[in-house]
C-alpha cells in the first residue's frame, strides 16, 4: 500500500532533518547523494545535516530553510511511502498547501524546546480546513532537553489543546518524543526514553490503513475526442464507480444518457472505478467542465455556495469578480458575501461582514458563479474544494461548507 | 504507488495539456523515460498523439539512438520534429570547452529557436522527482518566462490536481508577456516504476543500449561525450527491474553534466535546461 504523508509544523522544528533521518535510516539514500553531500559540506564549510538530502536548491542551503515543498518515496517496513516535506516559514504557505493537497495522513513536528509556535499553529488550521485529520504528533530535539519525560508531558498538552480548539479528536493521536539528529523513537526504539512504551514513528506509519468510504458516482469531463468515428467523452472518475448500461446524467449540460460503452487505450471495459481516466461513449453532447452522476442520485447543480477559503494572494474584496476551479470546470465567480474573516493562526473569527480579506487569512465566503456542479466537501471531498484564480494566477483555496 | 494509479495520473496531465493549451510538444529524448511518455500519449488520445514530437538533437548522439528514433516515428506515425541550434554546431561547441556552456548552447538554445519558430505554449518533459533533487522540487505545470527562467523561489500553487496553465502572464503593469509551461506527466514516477512499467507492457520500444554488453550497460542516455554506462550484467527487462530493487548507485551517475560543479543542475535548470 503506498501511504502519502506530509511533515508539518514550525520552522526549524526537524522537519527535514527528520524525513533525512527516516530515508537515511531506511537504507533509502543512494551512496553517491551521500558522497555528494560530503562535498557540499566541505565546500560551504557546514556540519553534516540530514536536511541536506531533502534542501537541494543552492539557497536553501544558504538561508538554512526549506524553501519548497519536496516528495520522496521511500519503503517502510510495511507499507511504501511518498513522503512531503513542506516549508515551515510563513512566506512559503503556498508551497505548503502544495505540498500538503495530496497527502493521506499528516506528522505534525514539534520541537520540545519551544513548543507550538505560530506555523504549528497556522499548519494545523490548514491541515484541518484540507480535511486531513489522521495525525500523528512527534515531540522532536527531545536529546535538546535530556529526554526528560516532563517536557514530553508538558509540549504534549500545549499540542492537544491546539489540536482540541481546531475540532481534532486527540484522545487516540498518538504523541512520539523523537530525536531526529540521534534517531531515537524514529526507525528505532530509544534506550535513552525508556519510560516511553509507545510504537516508534515508522512503526505508527505501518499501521495506517486507509479506508474508502462507499461514495456516489462522479466522472468529471476533460475533453471530448473523435476517434475512429465515435465521440469519446474522456475523463476521469473521483468517486463511485461507473458501469456500462448505466443511466447517468451529465450537468451542468443536463444531458441524460446511458452509457454504451466504457473505453481504453487497450479495449473496452465493463466498469470503472474511482481514479480510472476512461473514455465513455454516450448518447448526446456534454463539454469539458461537465460532470457525471446517476441518474438517481445527479450531480448538485449551484450558482451560489458558501466556502471556506484561504487566501496567498494581496488582496481580495467583497463584489470583485475573479475565476473559481472546481474538477474540470473554470467559471466566472464573484465575491458575494465575506461571512467572516478567519485567523488562519488561530482560527478565530476576526471580523464579521469585512469589505476585504488579505494574505494568509481565512474566511467564510458566499460565491456567486455561473452555474457549477459542487458538493459539499464532507460528502464528496473530491468535487467538494476549489481554487480561486486570478489572472490566470492561482490565488487561493478551499472548500465548500453548504451549497 | 502501483501502475494503474501512476498511468491513471500521467493520462489526466496529458490530457489536462491537451484541453488547456492552444499549441502544446512533446520532447523526446528517446530514453527509457521519455518513451514511456510518449507511450502514455498514444493512450491517452486512443493511439494517435495529436501534437508535434520534438527531438533535441546536439548532433553528439549515440548512432543507436538515431536508428531507434527513425524507426519509432515511423512505426508510432507521429509528427517528428527535430530541432538543431546550427549556428552553434557551426562554431563547433564542445563539451570540453565548458559542459553548463555546451549543454545551454545544443540543448536550451536549441529548444529556444524551436519554440520561437513554433510557438509551443506547453511543452511536455518526462522528467521524475527521483531523478535529482531539484528535479523533485518541480510542479506538475510549471511556467518559464520567455528567456526560459525558472522562478523557483516562486513556484505556482497546485492543489488537487488543479494546475495553472498559462501561455501568457500579465506583469504588475498589465502587460501580456509570452510564456511557456513545462508539463511533467510522470514527475511522480520512480526508476523502478519505469522499468516494471516496461515490462509489464511490452510494447514499449526500449534501446539495446540500456541492456548489458561485456559487462557495462547505459542507465541513463545522453550525449556520446559525456555518457558513460555502469557496471551491469542486466541483459534483459526483468534482470534490470531486479538490479534496480538492490542498487544503491545514482541513476544519473553515468551523466557528467550534473556534476561539474555543486549546484550543476539547479544551474542548468534556472537556464532553462531539462
Amino acid at each position: 500500500m503506498n501511504v502519502n504523508v506530509v511533515l508539518v509544523g514550525h520552522v526549524d522544528h526537524g522537519k527535514s532533518t527528520l524525513i533525512g533521518r527516516l530515508l537515511y535510516d531506511s537504507e533509502s539514500i543512494r551512496d553517491e547523494r551521500v558522497e555528494e553531500i560530503q562535498t557540499l559540506v566541505e565546500e560551504y564549510k557546514r556540519r553534516f545535516e540530514f536536511a541536506y538530502f531533502l534542501d537541494s536548491f543552492e539557497d536553501e542551503l544558504k538561508e538554512e530553510r526549506t524553501i519548497d515543498t519536496v516528495s520522496l518515496m521511500f519503503k517502510g517496513k510495511r507499507n511504501y511511502y511518498t513522503i512531503t516535506d513542506v516549508p515551515g516559514h510563513k512566506e512559503f504557505i503556498k508551497n505548503m498547501l502544495t505540498g500538503a493537497s495530496h497527502a493521506d495522513v499528516a506528522v505534525l513536528v514539534v520541537s520540545a524546546e519551544e513548543g507550538v509556535q505560530e506555523q504549528t499553529r497556522r499548519h494545523m488550521f490548514l491541515l484541518k480546513m484540507l480535511g486531513i485529520t489522521q495525525v500523528f504528533v512527534v515531540v522532536n530535539k527531545m536529546d535538546a532537553v535530556d529526554y526528560k519525560k516532563e517536557r514530553f508531558e508538558a509540549v504534549k498538552s500545549q499540542i492537544r489543546e491546539l489540536l482540541t480548539s481546531f475540532d481534532y479528536r486527540t484522545e487516540e493521536m498518538l504523541f512520539i518524543p523523537v530525536s531526529a539528529i540521534e534517531g531515537d523513537n524514529i526507525y528505532r526504539g530509544s534506550e535513552e526514553m525508556n519510560w516511553y512504551a509507545g510504537r516508534t514513528l515508522i512503526a505508527a506509519l505501518d499501521g495506517v490503513t486507509l479506508e474508502g468510504q462507499e461514495k456516489t458516482l462522479r466522472f468529471v469531463v476533460q475533453d471530448v475526442y473523435e476517434v475512429d468515428g465515435a465521440r469519446e467523452v474522456v475523463g476521469r472518475v473521483e468517486s463511485g464507480i461507473v458501469r456500462k448500461g448505466d443511466d447517468v446524467i451529465f450537468e451542468p449540460s443536463g444531458l441524460k444518457s446511458k452509457i454504451e460503452r466504457i473505453d481504453v487505450f487497450e479495449g473496452e471495459l465493463r466498469a470503472a472505478a474511482a481514479g480510472d481516466c476512461i473514455g465513455l461513449v454516450i448518447d448526446g453532447d456534454v463539454k469539458r467542465g461537465d460532470v457525471c452522476g446517476a441518474v438517481e442520485n445527479p450531480p448538485r447543480v449551484v450558482e451560489e455556495f458558501l466556502g471556506e477559503a484561504v487566501l496567498l494572494d494581496k488582496k481580495l474584496k467583497k463584489g470583485e469578480r475573479i475565476e473559481l476551479r472546481c474538477g474540470t470546470a473554470k467559471v466566472g465567480c464573484e465575491i458575494k458575501e465575506i461571512m467572516e474573516k478567519i485567523d488562519s493562526e488561530t482560527g478565530a473569527v476576526m471580523e464579521k461582514n469585512p469589505e476585504e480579506i488579505k494574505e494568509h487569512d481565512a474566511a467564510t465566503i458566499v460565491f456567486a458563479t455561473e452555474p457549477l456542479v459542487v458538493e459539499k466537501f464532507v460528502e464528496i471531498p473530491e468535487l467538494g474544494r476549489f481554487v480561486l484564480v486570478k489572472k490566470g494566477k492561482s490565488i487561493g483555496a478551499g472548500v465548500v461548507l453548504n451549497a | 504507488m502501483g501502475l494503474k494509479e501512476l498511468e491513471n495520473r500521467s493520462i489526466y496531465i496529458i490530457r489536462e495539456v491537451y484541453a488547456e493549451f492552444e499549441n502544446p510538444a512533446i520532447l523526446w529524448s528517446m530514453g527509457k523515460d521519455s518513451t514511456t511518455a510518449l507511450a502514455l500519449c498514444r493512450k491517452a488520445f486512443f493511439d494517435r498523439i495529436p501534437f508535434p514530437v520534438i527531438h533535441i538533437d546536439t548532433g553528439y548522439k549515440f548512432r543507436q539512438m538515431y536508428e531507434f528514433r527513425d524507426r519509432i516515428a515511423e512505426e508510432w506515425g507521429f509528427d517528428l520534429i527535430i530541432a538543431r541550434n546550427e549556428e552553434a554546431m557551426k562554431a563547433d561547441v564542445r563539451p570540453k570547452d565548458g559542459k553548463l556552456e555546451c549543454c545551454t548552447a545544443l540543448k536550451t538554445e536549441a529548444l529556444m529557436k524551436c519554440l520561437d519558430k513554433h510557438g509551443f505554449d506547453a511543452l511536455l518533459l518526462a522528467i521524475r522527482r527521483d531523478e535529482h533533487g531539484i528535479r523533485a522540487k518541480e510542479r506538475v505545470f510549471s511556467p518559464r518566462d520567455s528567456a526560459f527562467k525558472w522562478d523557483y523561489r516562486d513556484q505556482p500553487l497546485e492543489m488537487w490536481d488543479q494546475y495553472q496553465a498559462q501561455g501568457q502572464r500579465q506583469t504588475e503593469a498589465d502587460e501580456t508577456i509570452h510564456i511557456h509551461t513545462r508539463v511533467h506527466p510522470i514527475l511522480h514516477w520512480r526508476e523502478l516504476d519505469i522499468w516494471e512499467y516496461i515490462k509489464r507492457e511490452k510494447n514499449i520500444p526500449i534501446n539495446p543500449m540500456y541492456f548489458a554488453n561485456d559487462g557495462k550497460r547505459y542507465r541513463s542516455l545522453g550525449c556520446e561525450p559525456c555518457t558513460s554506462p555502469i557496471n551491469s550484467t542486466a541483459k534483459t527487462i526483468e534482470e534490470i527491474v531486479e538490479e534496480l530493487r538492490t542498487t544503491k548507485i545514482a541513476e544519473r551517475s553515468g551523466r557528467a553534466q550534473d556534476k561539474e560543479k555543486t549546484f550543476m543542475m539547479q544551474k542548468l535548470r534556472a537556464l532553462g535546461y531539462m
